[in-house]
């Protein structure tokens, strides 16, 4: 799930052939990791990549630690905050070259199956951060499986779901829509009625998958390893998308920063609907013109003939495989810290993080903070992706159709078409082709 | 190869020239007309050059929510906070004595292997000459970004990596082909004469270098340094694939941590921005004062 | 105006003498261009050529390995062969890209080109201008030095997002000066030409200064005299500019519109992060089309290099035939 912001990331590469270490051999005897550590006594040093937002997410991650560090006081967490848009090829860079990479980093949830099929990740099947594993969400703990394994645990969870101004939505006199059709008849009652524009439709890949789930479509199907972007399905819901522009309902998106545009007219008032995932909730919220999260609406994105989805997104903590085996009992220590219940708890509370875990949403202040609550139902019905390795890799031509369709005006169905040949030529190969 | 370059000969001086005036203003043969289109000209691209600058400017005294908004406005709601967080809030210092360190060493080592470069191109048929000259174009001609993960594992197997070496390297790899090929071209608008006139007086070949073409080559020298300095304060890609921890990271490289994800927080990047270009144009400024003929001022007529 | 001359032919004598005499005539010169050569060899060159073989194979990030290997956290590690372990291909690579069967390499070539010599044009042809006037001695010389050369001090992917706002179709500057001035809003970033338009502003913006700077060290060169003489005998300014100005600057100019053509050539971060290959990939130009290709998710190294083979041939064929081109002139390199 790459969206929005890519830093410059001009991260690239050709590897050397020749700098394959040979990994067989010396083969560790399994030792039982799940043996009881002493908090007190562990020692070793840890370094931590996080990819969340430096300023706003940053010091809550920080005061984790502080608190991890009261019962494990001689594990000391060398904190680093790292840029989102470069993380995941200087990851991999360091990781190849079998030095500098962290012992753990925060990973998309898009990352995970492609660093576990890089060898890059440890299992942690087995140990203790897997032990209470059906507390885990399914959807967001499945990003994390690869081949039979489980290479990380869910950090945060997230899904994109109708936000709406509530001031605008009572002003117009609508109900909030629950399918397509409703959302178009209320964007444009908006419109008439007090003169705000009544939605924005993002022009980007990640962001037309509400319409194309809705129908009953997807990008691939990984069990018959079918490619099913081009679907009739797909088509279907890319016109509805088309029609909410075409019909005056949405605001006609712009091709670069449609995204940046979307969020200021939204935190602005100048447009009553948007579909937007949780982590925009503090933005919204803290924008001086908006009102206050008392203003803004959550609801599930609206269904179309088939059901009402968004795809799942979110962040997994993993464990690098080139950290020393002496230091493991340390690294699943910190992270089963910082995916604790009650951290997640934390999280949601300064950060307005959706827990992944069960128990989680059980604790006072999630059941009670009212956008966790407001996003439960959404987390709970997203849709899982294609957690392959090559899964971050759908998105530049969906991007590109989206633009092609939205903005240009293209036929959906040639425009689909020709994602579902880049697929086949440059995705996955192996794919069949519908 | 052993034909004249098409720089006009030096010769052609004398007759006219008189003593008192080597590289006297011109100013007062201006007339009032080309006067003003020449100031009206220059203060048009002095705007158009630092309109979008201006903006970040004006972008950095801004609330977050006010830099992009619906309402198109150059002031709203002035503050100093954004660099007071840039300032004190983040490692910005760090990165800024990192950046400091990286660009002047830079500098100052890719004018000395440009220079040492140059003149051996510009002086001597060695064989070579002509390959070197085309194997720094090609060095040129591939992609960066292709060459990062290779570069990445040979930094790693000499122990450099997150390390400020490692960084000042790479970063003379870019610079020195261009300061080499542009040293040579100004070298070889020195007379050879003066190397034959200090080869007379007993100079060997590096100390004629030193004392006798460097001091002249003063302009040349300005420009690739700055160039040289420019090029490792704003480049991103190899400080983001080299350095990984905060206490290493180079400006341009810091500064991405406020372009997260989601939520780009543009009000600390133009603060930021703005912070990073002043000390980049007070060198500059100090550049340019060398930018005076090298060749007449030094005299060549000796 | 160099001390070259020709090596003598090389005579019949024996190998070792003439390396001797080789050596003792050029030692000064290997001594001074031996530590960049040492520092390009193993950064660059290396990683050149291994590219270059690299681009007629499969290899990827994930096929690299022979085998893959699982470590289990609680201890133990997995080996097994890489299925599809990666393999010579020959020329299937430059098949497919030239094909088009991947990616759209001549749409990006065309879109390089124009971006390439619009760049490069008005680069030179600007910073050209601007170096003859800052270079006269007049009054806020200083000051129209340092604005003029601002551009180059701001990093550039700061640059490049300031434009990208500054078109923004609904909350940027240009558009709400146009419709205050009842001009209605473009968007700038929906068709391929006015989309590339902004990216070739934004570039000259970016690169004027560059040249400007180093030709105004070229004009350093150029000794006063000559256009005292040239003014006495009674020459234009504009014959003054023909016949002293640009051949004295010819050695920079040579320099700088080459260098400057492959750097524009390669120019990642303004398309990338100004248009953003918008409208649908149509602005895209090779590297940032080879890096998109290659460089999203499992990283392609066999691709990259395919591309980057492919930049490099015609940055060769273009310095050869520039280099040809200058040669009817005058010595070159």
């Amino acid at each position: 799930m790459r969206r929005i912001t890519k830093g410059i990331a001009a991260l690239a590469s050709v590897t050397l052939a020749f700098s394959i270490a040979a990994c067989g051999g010396d083969k560790k005897e399994e030792s039982t990791g799940a043996a009881k550590v002493d908090p007190a006594s562990l020692s070793a040093e840890l370094t931590w990549w996080d990819t969340s937002d430096a300023k706003n997410e940053g010091p809550a991650f920080k005061e984790l630690i502080t608190k991890f560090n009261q019962t494990y006081p001689k594990v000391k967490i060398n904190y680093q905050s790292v840029p989102f848009g470069d993380a995941q090829n200087k990851f991999k860079t360091a990781a190849q070259a079998k030095t500098g990479a962290p012992d753990i980093l925060r990973a998309e949830v898009a990352w995970v199956p492609e660093f576990a099929s890089l060898g890059h990740l440890y299992a942690l099947d087995g140990s203790d951060l897997l032990a209470d594993e059906s507390d885990y969400l399914e959807a967001p703990l499945a990003s994390n499986k690869f081949d039979g394994k489980t290479y990380g645990v869910p950090q945060v969870t997230d899904s994109l779901a109708l936000l709406y101004n509530k001031e605008l939505v009572e002003k117009a006199g609508v109900t909030v829509p629950k399918t397509w059709a409703e959302l178009k008849t209320a964007a444009q009652t908006i419109k008439s009625k007090t003169g705000t524009d009544g939605l924005y439709v993002n022009a980007a890949g990640y962001f037309t998958l509400p319409f194309m789930y809705g129908e009953g479509g997807d990008v691939v199907d990984t069990a018959s390893k079918k490619i099913t972007v081009n679907s009739e399905q797909n088509v279907a819901g890319l016109k509805i998308a088309k029609d909410l522009i075409d019909s005056g309902a949405s605001v006609k998106p712009s091709a670069t920063d449609s995204y940046g545009t979307m969020m200021t007219l939204f935190k602005e008032k100048k447009v009553a609907f948007i579909i937007n995932g949780p982590w925009e909730v503090n933005n919204i919220k803290t924008a001086p013109a908006f009102g206050g999260v008392e203003n803004l609406g959550i609801a599930p994105v609206p269904a179309g003939s088939a059901k009402a989805a968004a795809p799942i997104g979110g962040h997994n903590y993993v464990i690098w495989s080139g950290v020393p085996q002496e230091k493991a009992p340390a690294a699943v220590e910190f992270v089963k810290f910082l995916n604790s219940a009650e951290s997640q708890a934390f999280l949601a509370d300064k950060l307005g993080l959706l827990p992944t875990r069960k128990s989680a949403y059980e604790i006072d202040s999630v059941k009670n903070n009212a956008v966790v609550s407001a996003f439960k139902p959404v987390a709970e019905a997203a849709a899982s992706r294609p957690w392959i390795p090559e899964g971050g890799q759908f998105f530049g031509p969906l991007d590109q159709m989206a633009t092609e369709v939205l903005i240009q005006n293209k036929d959906p169905k040639a425009a689909l078409d020709a994602v579902a040949q880049k697929y086949k030529a440059e995705v996955v190969p192996a794919y069949s082709a519908s | 190869m052993a034909q004249m370059t098409t720089t006009p000969p030096v010769t052609a001086v004398p007759a006219t020239s008189g003593p008192a005036r080597i590289n006297k203003p011109r100013r007062g043969r201006r007339s009032v007309g080309a006067s003003i289109a020449l100031h009206g000209t220059l203060i048009l691209a002095s705007l158009i050059a630092v309109g979008p600058i201006a903006w970040v400017v004006l972008s950095s005294f801004k609330p977050g929510y006010a830099v992009q908004s619906t309402e198109v406005t150059l002031f709203k709601d002035p503050t100093l906070a954004n660099y007071r967080y840039v300032l004190f809030e983040t490692s910005f210092p760090t990165w800024f004595l990192n950046s400091v360190i990286v660009a002047s060493l830079t500098m100052v080592v890719g004018i000395f292997f440009s220079a040492t470069t140059g003149y051996a191109l510009s002086r001597f048929n060695f064989p070579g000459r002509r390959s070197l000259m085309l194997v720094f174009l090609i060095t040129q001609m591939f992609p960066v970004s292709i060459l990062i993960v290779p570069i990445y594992t040979i930094m790693a197997n000499l122990g450099l990596i997150n390390t400020l070496p490692a960084l000042m390297i790479a970063y003379l790899t870019i610079a020195v082909p261009f300061c080499a090929w542009m040293l040579k071209g100004y070298f070889d608008s020195i007379p050879t004469s003066l190397d034959e006139a200090a080869s007379l007086d007993g100079c060997g070949p590096f100390r004629t270098f030193w004392r006798v073409i460097l001091p002249l080559a003063r302009p040349a020298i300005a420009v690739t340094g700055f160039y040289a300095f420019l090029t490792a304060w704003g480049e991103v890609a190899y400080a983001s694939a080299f350095t990984q921890t905060d206490d290493k990271f180079t400006l341009a490289y810091g500064l991405q941590q406020f372009v997260p994800q989601f939520n780009a927080q543009w009000e600390y990047l133009t603060a930021a921005a703005v912070l990073v270009t002043i000390p980049a144009g007070i060198v500059f400024l100090f550049a340019q004062k060398h930018l005076v003929s090298g060749l007449t001022a030094g005299g060549t007529k000796g | 105006m160099t001390s070259v001359t020709a090596d003598p032919a090389p005579s019949g004598a024996g190998l070792m003498p003439k390396l001797r005499r080789s050596w003792d005539k050029h030692w000064t010169a290997w001594a001074m261009v031996v530590p960049v050569v040492l520092v390009m060899a193993v950064l660059i060159f290396y990683p050149l050529v291994n590219g270059i073989w690299l681009s007629f194979t499969d290899q990827n990030e994930a096929n690299q390995l022979a085998e893959i290997c699982t470590k289990s956290i609680t201890g133990g590690e997995v080996c097994k062969e890489n299925p599809n372990a990666w393999s010579f291909v020959g020329l299937e690579n430059y098949i497919n890209v030239l094909t088009g069967k991947v990616g759209e390499f001549w749409q990006w070539t065309g879109t390089t080109l124009i971006w390439t010599v619009a760049g490069v044009t008005f680069h030179y042809g600007l910073g050209l201008g601007l170096a003859v006037m800052i270079h006269r001695e007049m009054r806020l010389r200083g000051l129209y030095r340092v604005l003029l050369v601002l551009p180059w001090a701001v990093p550039a992917f700061i640059s490049a997002f300031a434009w990208k706002f500054l078109f923004n179709e609904r909350l940027g500057l240009v558009n709400s000066v146009l419709n205050s001035i009842g001009i209605d809003s473009v968007a700038w970033f929906s068709n391929k030409w006015s989309a590339l338009f902004v990216a070739i502003i934004t570039n000259i913006w970016l690169g004027v200064p560059f040249m400007m700077v180093a030709l105004l060290g070229g004009l350093q060169s150029i000794p006063e005299e000559l256009y005292e003489s040239a003014e006495i005998d009674g020459a234009t300014p504009w014959q003054r500019f023909r016949a002293i100005t640009l051949p004295g600057l010819r050695p920079v100019s040579m320099t700088v519109v080459l260098l400057g053509t492959i750097w524009t050539f390669n120019m990642f971060p303004i398309i990338f992060l100004t248009t953003e290959g918008q409208p649908a990939g149509q602005t895209e130009i090779l590297v940032t089309g080879a890096f998109r290709a290659a460089f999203e998710g499992i990283r392609n190294y066999s691709l990259a290099s395919t591309y980057g083979v492919l930049i490099l041939s015609i940055l060769l064929i273009f310095s050869v035939f520039y280099r040809r081109a200058l040669r009817k002139q005058g010595e070159v390199w």
